[in-house]
């Protein structure tokens, strides 16, 4: 019956299509016995269209279940196999998949064996990445997040890479325990003990929070208990590090379909903007499931915008009634410590974190914390109505903005409102003034935090600086309480300084030593700390004698006031340190650090002040040609930043660079050139493109390649940071020199020598301008013309130049500094080329014994210094020694 | 570590002339969104909870809902977009199922658990490059109709849409239909 003619597409053309089609239309409703007939009929005896229309009216027939079925089918087929397939046994890098131990909405997690350490670690390959690109990006973001991480109750990441067909995957701690929830049940946790975990579990997406890391997809089956009753959270894989630009549009939508409905903020479901309140909403679920043993919305059965709906207009019922009945039903003895009553401060905790409007909720992690702190102490609530803090935080609330806002001011400002809290709070007056004083302060801190939308991050300075002159403006109608003020003036001038706006800081900071004299007199602790901050802040204007005035007198100030361990005296001691070598004065500087490190290192190991004073001590050593003491001391430094600050931080990317400048100066150009890219890269991410440390980082990036002969990268990277710069820091100031030095050696290179000379003078220019006539960069500036002199075959002038940047380095340098090395070897060629071959030899090998003892044998300088030598020895007829530097030279 | 994983699908991204089609970031994103909710669809079936299913025309719907802020797409009419969208499921799924049968003929992964579903998978799968290859040819026959297919298929369109899409009646949409349901019938039962 069956016609098994082919109806293979190869075999017709398009009209032969359009004729299949129109007898079997005509046919298609005739009953199925008459069909064969009328279409012999009206193909009128085309064997093969008779075929091939018989065929199409079987199919029609017959149909496909595939088709059929529709697409959910299709998907079906393509993406539940994948669950299916597992890798155990698998072998990549050092790792041996063991088993499947998850899944998420992300990828899958496998046990790994580490063959050659012989331990375990978690390994989560992404699903599909190729078929999402947003999705592998995610999975990057997990893999960089967690890198910035360092925290007891976070998975730790080791190692992370890609499988041969491009799968990327991150190893991380492998973490055996079980789920927050189970546990508590299984242990028959009280209240108290599972408050307890609670917390622990806070206090980790606070350590996130301070990285500037949402989780987002915080729930108990991605907090795990071990066997020694701590706690971890996992899962980052949707997690959002506030201001990364990249994730904006797909914070509210694709991330929106992988997170857990039941533990998701009404913000999240409607669309609304995502922040570290998203994660207060659900560590505010997780407590109600803790506190009642359910979920606080029956979502079962539901469709997700039947669930959405509920969560967003539903209201609450309260822990305390669910808990009571589950008590009488179960048997579960739900007794807080503190009786009954404390049930109602359990239901106050538990749903202003789960506030339906972000505004209502605990502002931060901390908040929370210390509210179940409180809670656990029979503490009153900063949440419950009546009391101070209750009020300032209406105060904040009348703002009605969301917070989460301004997240780069937030870890700037955060330390020092803690320091300023501590400080106030420890006062001699009478508590009650100082209480309203801190929560004053508090509440100003906070209302800073809460402008402008949710979204600005490190990278947005623009939007950072507009909350920052709110700020300003909330501080200047403090009148009522001059301290108060003052203090906010102080670190919102340093914030300023910071950013590199030294006009507004310099306003800000002279008005808050302005009212701190008026208020204390000139002899005061506080008015130590303002002299600091300006001095500080002269460095950065490159007012070094105005700074050194400035920092000498506030230290003194401090340790009149002040015992000799105290943090500020530490803190000026540092600033000191700086501003000598802001001057040039390295010798100087050098036991002034030490100082600093010492009295930093005796505060506590590992703080972010004592790696900050290291690594201004490396600074110094630096400068002072000690590369490899700098080198120690920048990786001690370094070491602590990561630890403390995570992998992703500024300090560690100055640290990054720091290292590379090391490796410049030793003639490692392609090590150089990967530190300073490490480092520019968190420099950009963190600081956006047109920042001052920005520009830095592009000039020392720069300068790598060009001595890596690489000109044409440099020197758009060289243009942008001197735009910025200059744009920054005005037409005079170090920064645009340095960045001008580089621009006249890519000149130079190319050989437009007008351009280099007119670069270099402007160099020297700033320099003399800036610091007189006796710092180093000034010599560096004119030996710089030097060399545009000799290439222009203009020996004499050369000669001068070299002579000239001599007397400058000998005011500052030691006689075997690199720089004269470098200069006398340099004036031995313009000696040589004007025939003075005795002279040329004697400065060529000075030069040389400087130059071999403190770099590696294989800088370009040597190599010219040799070649000099052959040609100096040569002409003075003495072969045997030409040959000796000829030969070391070809080498 | 940058993530330089953008233009992935630029080899498979093929707009026709006359589409206005957004940059490659845009693109990129549907195909990130495309897979998800394709994700989600295969899950409300493997659940058989009938409340949870999902049907294509409201994923699409709701993919363009998405997406329609995003100014690269502001753009297009809601239909274009979905005759986009559809062309971006198929070409995931497409993808998936060459990926998921690479995987399973071989290479140095080798999977040991090879249910009786997974073969009810495999199977399906094939039916699912046999489609794409077939609709190529039909493409080649009668564009409209190749497009009607993917359309219907992959969006979800209904009869009305569909008709608006191409410009043709109603009634012309469910005679072609009818015609490339069969012919497509047979090629996938013949690919097997």
């Amino acid at each position: 019956m069956t016609n098994p003619a082919k109806t293979d597409a190869a075999e017709i053309d398009a009209a032969r299509w359009e004729k299949i089609q129109t007898v079997f239309h005509l046919a298609s409703d005739l009953p199925r016995a008459d069909q064969r007939v009328f279409v012999e009929r009206r193909c009128s005896g085309d064997r093969l269209l008779i075929g091939q229309v018989l065929a199409l009216l079987d199919d029609d027939v017959r149909g496909s279940s595939f088709l059929d079925r529709g697409v959910a089918h299709a998907a079906r087929s393509v993406f539940d196999a994948a669950t299916h397939s597992s890798l155990p046994g698998f072998s990549f890098g050092p790792y041996r998949l063991t088993r499947p131990i998850g899944e998420g909405g992300m990828g899958v997690v496998y046990l790994a064996e580490r063959e050659d350490l012989g331990s375990v670690a978690a390994i989560k390959l992404l699903r599909d990445g190729l078929l999402s690109p947003s999705r592998r990006e995610r999975f990057l973001g997990e893999q960089r997040t967690l890198a910035q991480l360092s925290h007891p109750g976070i998975a730790r990441l080791f190692d992370a890479g890609a499988l041969e067909d491009g799968t990327p995957w991150i190893a991380m701690e492998y973490v055996d325990g079980e789920y927050l929830t189970k546990y508590c049940h299984a242990k028959r946790c009280s209240i108290a003990e599972r408050l307890r975990l609670f917390r622990d579990v806070c206090d980790a997406v606070q350590h996130a929070h301070s990285h500037l890391v949402v989780h987002r997809d915080i729930k108990p089956s991605n907090v795990l208990v071990t066997g020694d009753g701590g706690v971890k959270l996992l899962d980052f894989g949707i997690a959002k590090q506030l201001g990364d630009q990249s994730d904006v549009s797909d914070a509210t939508q694709t991330g929106l379909r992988l997170m857990t409905p039941a533990y998701a903020a009404p913000e999240q479901l409607t669309g609304g903007p995502v922040g570290t309140h998203t994660d207060v909403y659900a560590l505010g679920v997780v407590l109600y499931e803790l506190l009642t043993g359910r979920l606080p919305f029956d979502l079962a059965g539901r469709t997700p915008s039947q669930a959405a709906a509920m969560i967003v207009d539903q209201s609450l019922e309260k822990p305390s009634s669910v808990a009571r009945r589950a008590a009488a039903r179960e048997g579960w003895t739900a007794t807080p410590p503190g009786g009954r009553a404390a049930w109602a401060d359990l239901d106050v905790l538990c749903l202003t974190a789960m506030h339906r409007d972000p505004q209502q909720r605990y502002r931060t992690a901390d908040a929370l914390i210390r509210d179940v702190d409180h809670f656990l102490e029979g503490e009153p609530l900063e949440a419950r109505p009546d009391t101070l803090r209750y009020r300032v935080r209406k105060f904040v609330q009348r703002k009605r903005v969301p917070l989460g806002a301004a997240a780069a001011v937030f870890v700037l400002v955060i330390a020092l409102v803690a320091s300023y809290t501590v400080r106030l709070q420890n006062a001699r007056n009478a508590a009650v003034a100082e209480t309203a004083r801190t929560a004053r302060i508090q509440g100003f801190v906070l209302n800073l935090l809460q402008g402008g939308d949710n979204e600005v991050g490190p990278a947005d300075s623009l939007r950072v600086l507009t909350v920052m002159e709110r700020g300003a403006q909330e501080a200047a109608s403090l009148d009522a309480e001059p301290a108060v003020q003052a203090e906010l003036y102080q670190t919102l001038g340093s914030v300023y300084t910071k950013l590199g706006k030294l006009d507004r800081a310099d306003t800000l900071l002279r008005a808050s030593l302005e009212a701190r004299r008026t208020l204390y007199g000139s002899e005061h602790p506080d008015v130590a700390r303002s002299l600091i901050a300006q001095g500080r802040l002269r460095v950065e204007q490159a007012r070094v004698a105005d700074a050194e005035r400035l920092v000498r007198d506030g230290l003194a100030m401090s340790r009149r006031l002040r015992p000799p361990d105290h943090p500020d005296v530490a803190d000026a001691t540092t600033a000191l340190g700086r501003v000598l070598e802001a001057r040039g004065t390295f010798a100087q500087a050098i036991p002034v650090l030490e100082e600093a490190v010492r009295l930093q290192a005796a505060r506590g190991a590992g703080t972010p002040d004592l790696a900050k004073a290291i690594m201004a001590l490396a600074d110094n050593h630096f400068y002072a040609g000690h590369f490899d003491v700098a080198d120690s001391l920048y990786r001690r430094s370094l070491v602590i930043s990561k630890a403390r600050q995570g992998a992703f931080h500024p300090l560690v990317g100055d640290g990054y660079i720091s290292l590379g400048a090391v490796q410049l100066e030793k003639g490692n150009y392609i090590e150089a050139e990967k530190y300073d890219r490490s480092g520019l890269a968190i420099m950009e991410q963190w600081y956006g493109p047109d920042d001052p440390r920005t520009a830095s980082a592009q000039t020392m990036l720069a300068r790598a390649l060009v001595r890596e002969s690489r000109y044409e990268d440099a020197a758009p990277l060289l243009q942008r940071a001197l735009a910025t710069q200059e744009h920054i820091y005005g037409g005079v100031h170090p920064k645009v020199a340095s960045a001008l030095n580089e621009l006249g050696t890519v000149a130079m290179k190319g050989k437009r020598l007008d351009d280099a000379d007119a670069y270099f003078a402007r160099m020297a220019d700033i320099y003399r301008r800036v610091y007189g006539g006796g710092h180093y960069l000034l010599g560096i500036a004119i030996a710089n013309r030097g060399s545009v002199a000799i290439e222009r075959k203009d020996n004499v002038r050369a000669e001068a130049l070299f002579r000239e940047a001599m007397v400058v380095y000998g005011k500052s340098l030691a006689p075997d500094h690199l720089n004269f090395g470098i200069t006398r070897v340099k004036l031995g060629r313009a000696l040589a080329r004007q025939a003075r071959w005795n002279e040329a030899e004697r400065e060529i090998l000075d030069g040389y014994a400087i130059l071999s003892k403190q770099t590696s044998p294989s800088v370009s300088w040597l190599k010219a210094a040799r070649a000099d030598l052959s040609i100096v020895y040569d002409s003075l007829g003495r072969p045997a020694d030409a040959a000796k530097y000829r030969e070391a030279a070809g080498k | 570590m940058t993530p330089g994983t953008r233009g992935n699908h630029a080899a498979t991204t093929r707009p026709e002339p006359g589409t206005v089609l957004a940059d490659q970031d845009a693109l990129d994103h549907l195909f990130s969104v495309t897979y998800e909710e394709l994700r989600r669809l295969a899950s409300s079936v493997r659940h058989g909870d009938p409340s949870a299913t999902i049907s294509p025309t409201a994923l699409v719907n709701e993919a363009w809902v998405k997406l329609s802020s995003s100014s690269r797409f502001a753009v297009m009419s809601p239909l274009h977009f979905k005759r986009i969208a559809a062309r971006a499921m198929r070409q995931v799924l497409v993808e998936a199922a060459r990926r998921r049968n690479a995987e399973k003929r071989g290479g140095d992964v080798v999977f040991v658990t090879f249910d009786e579903s997974m073969a009810v998978a495999a199977t399906s799968r094939d039916d699912l490059l046999a489609l794409d290859a077939a609709l190529d040819q039909l493409a080649r026959l009668n564009p409209r109709q190749a497009l009607m297919v993917e359309s219907r298929f992959f969006g979800g369109l209904d009869v009305t849409e569909t008709a608006e899409l191409l410009a043709v009646s109603e009634a012309t949409v469910l005679r072609d239909w009818r015609a490339a349901r069969s012919w497509l019938a047979g090629e996938i039962r013949r690919a097997r």
